[in-house]
């Protein structure tokens, strides 16, 4: 008696991690792991006359063939210039914050505040204020600068930049509120000792801070860069609808219009494969520099 | 352990039951003879503001007469109306009665067998008196019903013409150059010729089907370039975009018309900023109150092409409603959307969206404004094709409404349009060989 | 060494200014547009066409009432309660379970599932959506809030898991030693000991996940298509169709619909800016 007691007790021991992990490991699998696969699956069958599926490799040719997925996918390749700016922004803010400014949780309070909006609520009163007769074009008018006004989500050329503004005004907050939260955690002395050496302002800053946030302005980039291809359908749905033609169409956004408006669904399959493929790179970096910060627990 | 266990048990009933909550939650399909419950996924209010009151008073009205009918109104947005729809059809289930745009949307779904013939369940005796059915016949039935029409003519201010010394046309249409002639004296008086929205790309449809159409014989000549036959880069599809564009050039259009909606564009006629702008009646309407009944004309599109459909009228259902082909009650869903027809209620329907009804026993005299008269003559006589609706979703999508905002952003030349109507045309062929035998096999 | 203290003192103070300046300038930027939409949602129309800059004049709640009371706001607001509620009871339960066994178990695949978790972390929705759909379809739960529960709970569950895991690490490991002397079970442990002291990480992760589900467009607008279904971001792109021309109408049902969070975030800043810092590389 007493060992079979024992001996289960080892075995459940042994399954009892498993047990904690299976409620977690169902759910992804059902919302991760079967999407992905049955969308590759779906990649790979083609639409014939008669209307019956076969296996092969027409979707990816017509893919590769189409004009609009190549904008689409450079559409987001010029969203992604805008993350050195928004490092660039975020990272001045958090630094001029750092600097025993008074009332810096004031500050940090209204520039963070962006963030927590909705895509859709951002993106909507931007359209308002974008508009031809919108503010930022009225107040270029009231100073004279009338050449400088803009349709500026209704002209192709504008179009990618406007919608850039918009994602750098919200993911602005984002990056002050992860810079200075790793600025305070610095050794100050060094800062000091820099300060007193005479080193002014852009020089502390330049050879003493910036080295040491090199982690978190990576990780800071690479989120960002992944954002700008796989997390931007709103804000084109919301302010554009991928127009005007496809000048602000996504990735996203065309994989959306051809699952469920155009009836394509291999297609839709082979273009997220695409941008999954795309993506992984980013991932992977990800992944690397979440796992150096952390405590091996291998 | 065993409270490990009980926790897992917990958690996996608990996500049980979360399913089971929701397969559980839909509607409860009809007992016989007892309640008949339809839906109806609804849309019309974007075309005939007042649509959706009037359809609150019909159900009303239907309900107290049948109790046994109750109907549910879904109202649809116009940016998901296709593609909730396609879900409804890939999922079988849904609505018994819903709303696509006719004669392409509506062949697209009849061919992926999601709809009921309507001709089976309505006596030919009662379509007979339906108009514009010819939009939705295929293979010798009638697939879907009307309720209204809507045509799309060209509203002027006729201050502004006054103004700028402009006579408007007396036969009712101007030829081109003398179209072109008023714009130019409108601009010399400082006048903005044209006001127009095409942010959501539906303004550059429009001209498509009021200027595009006129080079053309017929909507198989269309036809012949939509399944590759023909090519669309040919002038005799899109050569009339040089005109628009060169219009662009000249300044007749207003500066916002990529900032605007189709519907914010018709606001802008009504609020003096422009001399000319296309409208439907309803558009129509609300002009006359706004600008006073006295300071607004209509005039058809000016003439442009020499094609036989140049001289066709545009007026079309804009939405056919039909009934699916899972409906478990697919003759009381016919029978509500006869009683959307009777005279009471086409009366009714004009009062409250001022949009006439696609029917020949609509009460004309009802229409009393003089130019909402002229408009409906024009809807009721001749052959009346809404180009638009002759083309698949995806080269609607993908060509007429994007051709039109490369045009008036002027970020495209006509021919770099021509190039992307035909790409659009031949990517759809490629990508839906199933729907180009169709379209093949489609006599018109 | 030491310079004079009066000098530093006002060289200090004359540069805080340009700092100053600077961050007000940051700080109108970032306000603006949430001034913008509040202001607009306040005034009547041709007030609004007249002047976009200023103050309403009159000050009318008439766009707030009719928000309310036309279109179907209150329905989605509600909606969208349930779904953000339910998301975040099923996510928080399974994840700080499944972080609990990566946190103080050893078993083989341990690091695998971590760092698998950290992969999950930014799939792109777009690559989920379409197989998603057909599953519902097939299950049966289109169009119905438990479709989008189990799809946000699942999305929820990485960094939630990755969270939870950093915060359980941090706890000293003598209480669990000295638990397991006690005899405690594991799962008496993570009741009595790990749950409690995990509160304000908790906390924290719940409000992060709030706004995460709330805010949330893309896969409410694909598996919520029918208008008594919609949570409030895909209403309100209905709510624009309907009402285009009337824009303090739309900014009024905007402003309703981003109301929760503003609140949560006026009352609660520190848990918004803790829980994202704390999901990012130290």
């Amino acid at each position: 008696m007493p060992q079979t007691i024992t001996k289960t007790k080892t075995t459940f021991r042994k399954i009892e991690p498993y047990l904690y992990l299976a409620p977690a490991t169902i759910l992804i699998i059902l919302v991760f792991v079967y999407p992905i696969i049955e969308n590759i699956h779906t990649s790979f069958l083609q639409n014939t006359a008669s209307g019956i599926k076969t296996l092969g490799l027409t979707n990816y040719t017509l893919v590769s063939q189409d004009p609009i997925f190549w904008q689409s996918l450079s559409n987001n390749g010029k969203l992604l210039f805008s993350v050195p700016i928004m490092t660039v922004i975020s990272l001045f803010i958090a630094i001029v914050l750092f600097e025993h400014v008074r009332g810096w949780m004031f500050y940090r309070f209204i520039i963070f505040m962006p963030y927590i909006l909705a895509i859709p609520v951002v993106g909507q009163t931007f359209v308002y204020l974008l508009g031809l007769n919108g503010i930022i074009n009225t107040l270029l008018r009231d100073v004279g600068l009338n050449l400088l006004t803009q349709d500026w989500l209704g002209s192709a050329k504008w179009v990618i930049p406007s919608i850039s503004v918009v994602i750098i005004y919200r993911e602005m907050g984002f990056g002050v509120v992860l810079f200075l939260a790793r600025l305070m955690s610095l050794e100050k002395e060094i800062l000091e000792a820099a300060a007193i050496d005479g080193a002014n302002f852009w020089q502390k800053h330049f050879y003493v801070t910036l080295p040491q946030m090199s982690g978190v302005i990576e990780f800071f980039v690479v989120v960002e860069l992944i954002t700008m291809l796989s997390w931007v359908f709103a804000y084109v749905f919301t302010m554009t609808g991928g127009g005007p033609g496809f000048a602000s169409t996504v990735m996203e956004f065309y994989i959306w219009k051809h699952a469920f408006a155009f009836r394509s669904p291999g297609i839709a399959s082979a273009l997220a494969v695409v941008l999954l493929l795309v993506t992984t790179v980013l991932i992977v970096l990800q992944l690397r520099l979440r796992r150096r910060s952390l405590e091996d627990i291998a | 352990m065993k409270a490990s266990l009980r926790v897992i048990t917990i958690l996996v009933i608990l996500s049980m039951t979360l399913v089971a909550c929701g397969t559980t939650s839909q509607p409860a399909t009809t007992a016989a003879n007892a309640k008949v419950n339809l839906t109806f996924w609804w849309w019309a209010e974007s075309d005939a503001p007042g649509a959706d009151a009037w359809m609150a008073e019909t159900v009303a009205a239907y309900e107290k007469i049948h109790p046994n009918v109750s109907i549910n109104i879904v109202p649809q947005s116009t940016e998901t109306l296709i593609s909730a729809f396609q879900s409804a059809v890939t999922a079988k289930s849904g609505p018994d009665i819903a709303s696509q745009w006719a004669t392409g949307p509506v062949l697209g779904f009849v061919w992926q067998n999601a709809l009921v013939p309507i001709s089976d369940y309505v006596p030919a005796s009662e379509t007979a008196n339906w108009l514009n059915t010819n939009e939705n016949m295929y293979n010798g039935k009638l697939w879907a019903a009307p309720m209204y029409l809507i045509g799309i003519d060209v509203m002027y201010n006729k201050t502004m013409f006054a103004t700028a010394g402009v006579t408007p046309p007396v036969s009712g249409r101007w030829t081109w150059d003398e179209f072109m002639a008023a714009c130019a004296k409108l601009k010399a008086a400082g006048i903005n010729p044209w006001v127009e929205g095409d942010k959501d790309g539906y303004g550059g449809a429009w001209w498509f089907a009021n200027l595009g159409i006129q080079s053309l014989d017929s909507t198989d000549d269309l036809r012949q370039a939509i399944i590759g036959a023909k090519s669309f880069t040919d002038p005799h599809y899109t050569g009339w975009y040089q005109t628009l564009d060169d219009m662009v050039k000249k300044g007749y259009f207003n500066q916002d018309s990529m900032s605007m909606d189709l519907s914010q564009g018709a606001q802008a006629f009504a609020q003096g900023k422009g001399a000319m702008s296309f409208g439907t009646d309803g558009m129509v309407k609300q002009a006359l109150t706004d600008l006073g009944a006295a300071n607004v004309g209509v005039m058809q599109t000016p003439k442009l092409g020499t094609g036989k459909l140049a001289d066709a009228g545009n007026a079309t259902q804009s939405t056919a409603f039909f009934v699916t082909k899972w409906s478990k009650n697919p003759q009381a869903a016919a029978d509500f959307l006869v009683f959307m027809h009777t005279p009471d209620r086409l009366a009714a329907w004009y009062k409250h969206t001022g949009v006439i009804a696609a029917d020949k026993r609509f009460d004309r005299t009802l229409v009393i404004d003089p130019v909402l008269k002229q408009m409906m003559t024009w809807e009721t006589t001749g052959p009346q094709i809404w180009l638009e609706n002759y083309l698949p979703g995806q080269v609607d999508s993908d060509a007429d409404l994007t051709a039109g905002q490369m045009i008036f952003s002027q970020s495209g030349s006509p021919s770099d349009v021509a190039a992307m109507w035909e790409r659009a045309a031949s990517t759809w062929r490629n990508q839906h060989p199933d729907e180009l035998t169709n379209w093949k096999n489609w006599q018109q | 060494m030491k310079t004079n203290p009066s000098r530093s003192r006002l060289w200090s103070l004359l540069a805080a200014i340009p700092k100053q300046v600077i961050l007000l300038f940051f700080s109108l930027v970032a306000i603006y547009p949430i001034y913008y939409m509040i202001v607009t949602a306040f005034k009547t129309r041709p007030d609004w066409l007249h002047d976009q800059f200023g103050l309403p004049n009159p000050f009318t709640f008439q766009n707030i009432t009719d928000a309310l009371n036309k279109g179907n706001i209150p329905l989605w607001f509600g909606n969208s309660l349930i779904v953000t509620i339910a998301s975040l009871i099923v996510s928080t339960i399974v994840s700080s379970l499944a972080a609990y066994a990566l946190a103080r178990f050893h078993f083989a695949g341990r690091a695998f599932y971590f760092n698998s978790m950290i992969a999950l972390m930014v799939i792109p929705p777009a690559v989920l959506i379409l197989p998603l759909f057909v599953l519902m379809v097939n299950i049966g739960l289109v169009n119905t809030l438990p479709s989008v529960i189990i799809i946000y709970s699942g999305l929820l569950i990485p960094f939630s898991v990755y969270l939870l895991v950093s915060f359980f690490r941090s706890l000293p490991p003598e209480l669990f030693d000295a638990a397991a002397i006690d005899g405690c079970s594991n799962l008496d442990t993570f009741w009595r000991i790990t749950l409690p002291l995990s509160t304000p990480a908790m906390v924290t992760l719940i409000v992060v996940n709030a706004l995460f589900v709330w805010n949330e467009l893309f896969i409410a607008l694909v598996f919520l298509q029918g208008e008594t279904v919609m949570t409030l971001m895909p209403g309100l792109t209905l709510f624009k169709g309907h009402f285009t021309i009337n824009e303090p109408l739309i900014m009024a049902g905007t402003l309703i619909a981003t109301m929760p969070m503003i609140l949560l975030y006026l009352f609660g800043q520190r848990l918004f800016v803790e829980g994202l810092v704390a999901g990012a590389v130290k």
